[in-house]
């Protein structure tokens, strides 16, 4: 029993964070180096078995890169690939999932509505992962998607008017699972965005000047950064609870998913607003990147059906083993 | 990162259970006085025998030198036993959890050897003695003078806010032993017998119409310089340690034991009306989401309780994030009593005691010691803040 991770998984999230730690004021979503560089690190077959081509960790160490990404409030559709590969591996459509694998193809992620779909991190994409009930991996021809301008500009949105032909696809305990895989992994990027803003907020409140002492000294600012840190540590605690509850298929797996992800997806839009309001005027400026974690909460916090399906799905659960 | 319990883990978990099920008291814990003080220390002294108390203290104290996460498992298997009481509420609460661990990091061999055993076997309750009316959140500000005279110290002054001060045997008591020197260099912890002459316990009725809270005077009190624990004007830091277990591990049991409480009101609000006269409480949306919302929150808040013990495993005190999980449970639980006002109806009229199945409006009263007591939030943010953070402090 213990919840921090591992020296190996303190080197994992490490080698993460060195690739992603600029990524949060660069312009464009991904470079071809950064997903080369992800795809070297094998983040995309990470959680899958040796003898499904991928690495051989499971879902703790997938939630330590997703943390990664959010804290970095890196884009790009890593998290989307990662989830593709493990769909179309359980599907056992080898070939596409070593494709993910090796990084060769991404896929976008898929929102379904009314209107048809929602594509995020479309650009390159050949492949859209749609998590409805039957989660499956879709062919996407981009091009003849209509371009929508996204609340994130670094998170390309795209309209189409249905999802396109599935070309792998789960059902009953495989959709489960990989439904629970893709909630952890939310949360982790939700948990991971609030660290990163406690962290922006903690080290402006630091550096600050006014009335001749650092803005931290004073017990507003202060107080804020306090309740960011404890919305963040309560995220990432439980999302990592959460992991591991699914990676060894405990019976209240669910429970716990359904739980990071109300309490994860809460705290990276809290604490997003709430950076903001830390950083005064610089912080409305789209030079600093305080809005940057704030529309991308808004994205990430709100797939799947965000924090209120979350709490619903929660509050359908047998309680806890 | 893992969830696995060890076989031993596993083993004691279904000892504890088998326990529970044969020797847990059946009838009510009386609210308050000398009865509430003989069924605390009865359920101590069961509890002893039946080597359930100071489970992860050291053997040679009593204990049976278990981890953090026996005592965890331990919690977890009385909460689910339904008990008639909270384990929050007994007056052995400060013995068991700071009084006693303070001793053990900073006492004498004597100190530990004379008071660690009666502690456990649940022959002796202990209160608090920090808060004065003049230094509650500025604590080292405090004023109770303590005079060396001889062997003894001489203490006149007065203390606050002293839970079963009316029913304990010994206090952990802070006093000015240096008043020439910086606030908190001047202070020193000792062990105050309460039936020494010159004690006077006068009773407060709290909110929650509870009376085991009182304050305390002292006129002229001898107290042997044996009972200073650490040195004499080193009381600061020893304070710190015994802020940094009721701040780190003390409230373990009730942040285990709020998770049976949030089931017990979903269960409430499946079988109670809701806000529109017609369909059952949780069929409301917005009692739904606050409950899920319970839910989602006492998992994480269990999640960092497994978090802090494997943070401690290597440190003898709790570390500043034990002021983290403290801050959350605190405000957590105060949610939680808030909803369950909320979705229980009419009964939401009726008062309550603070102990035992069903009762919601007694709690809801006691909750909002839950923010005050053992550093209010503002106190605890401004630790997250300053030790965790690293913020600067005000000048």
């Amino acid at each position: 029993m213990d919840l921090l991770p591992t020296d190996e998984q303190s080197e994992i999230a490490a080698s993460v964070a060195s690739i992603v730690a600029d990524r949060q004021s660069a312009d464009e979503a991904v470079t071809d180096a950064l997903w080369s560089a992800a795809s070297e690190q094998g983040w995309f077959g990470l959680g899958l078995a040796e003898s499904a081509g991928g690495v051989g960790y499971g879902l703790a160490e997938e939630t330590l890169v997703a943390f990664e990404l959010g804290r970095a409030c890196a884009p790009g559709p890593f998290v989307a690939t990662m989830l593709a590969a493990h769909i179309a591996a359980a599907a056992g459509e080898t070939e596409l999932a070593s494709t993910f694998i090796s990084g060769a193809e991404r896929a976008a992620w898929v929102e379904l509505d009314g209107q048809g779909g929602l594509i995020f991190d479309g650009v390159e994409a050949r492949f859209g992962v749609v998590m409805g009930r039957a989660p499956s991996v879709n062919t996407l021809d981009i091009g003849s998607a209509t371009a929508a301008p996204s609340l994130d500009q670094l998170v390309p949105l795209h309209r189409v008017d249905d999802a396109g032909p599935a070309v792998a696809r789960l059902s009953g305990a495989d959709a489960e699972a990989i439904l629970l895989r893709a909630e952890v992994l939310i949360a982790a990027l939700c948990s991971g965005l609030a660290a990163g803003t406690t962290a922006q907020s903690v080290e402006y409140a630091k550096d600050r000047l006014q009335f001749n002492q650092p803005i931290g000294s004073f017990q507003g600012p202060k107080h804020r950064c306090a309740d960011m840190a404890v919305r963040a540590e309560a995220a990432i605690t439980q999302t990592r609870y959460a992991a591991v509850a699914v990676q060894t298929s405990r019976p209240d797996a669910a429970f716990h998913a359904h739980a990071a992800r109300a309490v994860a997806s809460g705290a990276a839009i809290t604490n997003a607003q709430v950076n903001v309001q830390n950083h005064g005027g610089i912080g409305f400026t789209w030079e600093h990147t305080a809005h940057r974690y704030v529309t991308r909460s808004r994205i990430v916090g709100t797939w799947m059906g965000g924090r209120f399906d979350a709490l619903a799905s929660l509050l359908s659960q047998p309680p806890a083993a | 990162m893992n969830l696995d319990y060890s076989d031993v883990d596993l083993e004691f978990r279904d000892e504890a259970r088998t326990w529970l099920a044969e020797n847990l008291p059946t009838d009510a814990r009386p609210p308050d006085g000398q009865p509430m003080r003989e069924f605390d220390l009865a359920w101590q002294q069961t509890l002893f025998a039946g080597g359930w108390a100071g489970i992860n203290w050291p053997k040679e104290f009593g204990g049976r030198g278990l981890t953090d996460i026996e005592q965890m498992i331990w919690y977890t298997e009385f909460a689910r036993s339904e008990p008639p009481f909270t384990l929050n509420n007994s007056c052995t609460f400060v013995g068991n959890n700071h009084g006693g661990p303070t001793l053990m990091t900073c006492g004498t061999d004597e100190q530990k050897a004379f008071h660690l055993p009666k502690i456990l076997g649940g022959e002796v309750v202990w209160c608090q003695g920090f808060s004065e009316p003049g230094a509650g959140s500025d604590l080292a500000s405090l004023s109770c003078k303590a005079v060396v005279d001889g062997d003894e110290l001489v203490v006149t002054g007065q203390k606050i806010w002293t839970s079963y001060a009316e029913v304990a045997d010994f206090q952990e008591l802070l006093v000015r032993t240096d008043p020439s020197a910086p606030k908190h260099k001047g202070i020193s912890w000792v062990i105050c017998e309460m039936t020494t002459p010159g004690i006077d316990v006068r009773p407060i009725q709290t909110m929650a119409h509870t009376t085991d809270f009182a304050e305390v005077f002292y006129d002229e009190v001898r107290i042997p310089l044996s009972n200073v624990v650490g040195d004499l004007n080193d009381g600061w830091r020893v304070a710190m340690s015994t802020l940094s277990f009721e701040r780190g591990t003390a409230f373990m049991a009730d942040q285990i034991e709020l998770v049976a409480v949030v089931e017990e009101l979903i269960e409430e609000a499946r079988v109670r009306t809701g806000p529109d006269g017609k369909r059952p409480a949780i069929a409301d949306d917005e009692i739904a989401r606050r409950l899920a919302t319970a839910r989602a929150e006492v998992a994480a808040l269990g999640a960092m309780t497994i978090a802090g013990i494997s943070r401690n495993r290597t440190t003898e005190m709790p570390g500043p994030e034990g002021s983290m999980i403290r801050l959350f449970h605190g405000e957590l639980h105060q949610r939680i009593y808030q909803l369950a006002l909320d979705i229980i109806g009419s009964d939401a009229y009726v008062l309550t005691g603070i102990d035992g199945d069903g009762v919601w409006t007694g709690p809801y009263l006691q909750s909002f010691a839950y923010t005050i007591g053992g550093g209010t939030s503002d106190i605890q943010r401004n630790i997250v803040g300053e030790r965790v953070l690293g913020l600067p402090r005000n000048k």
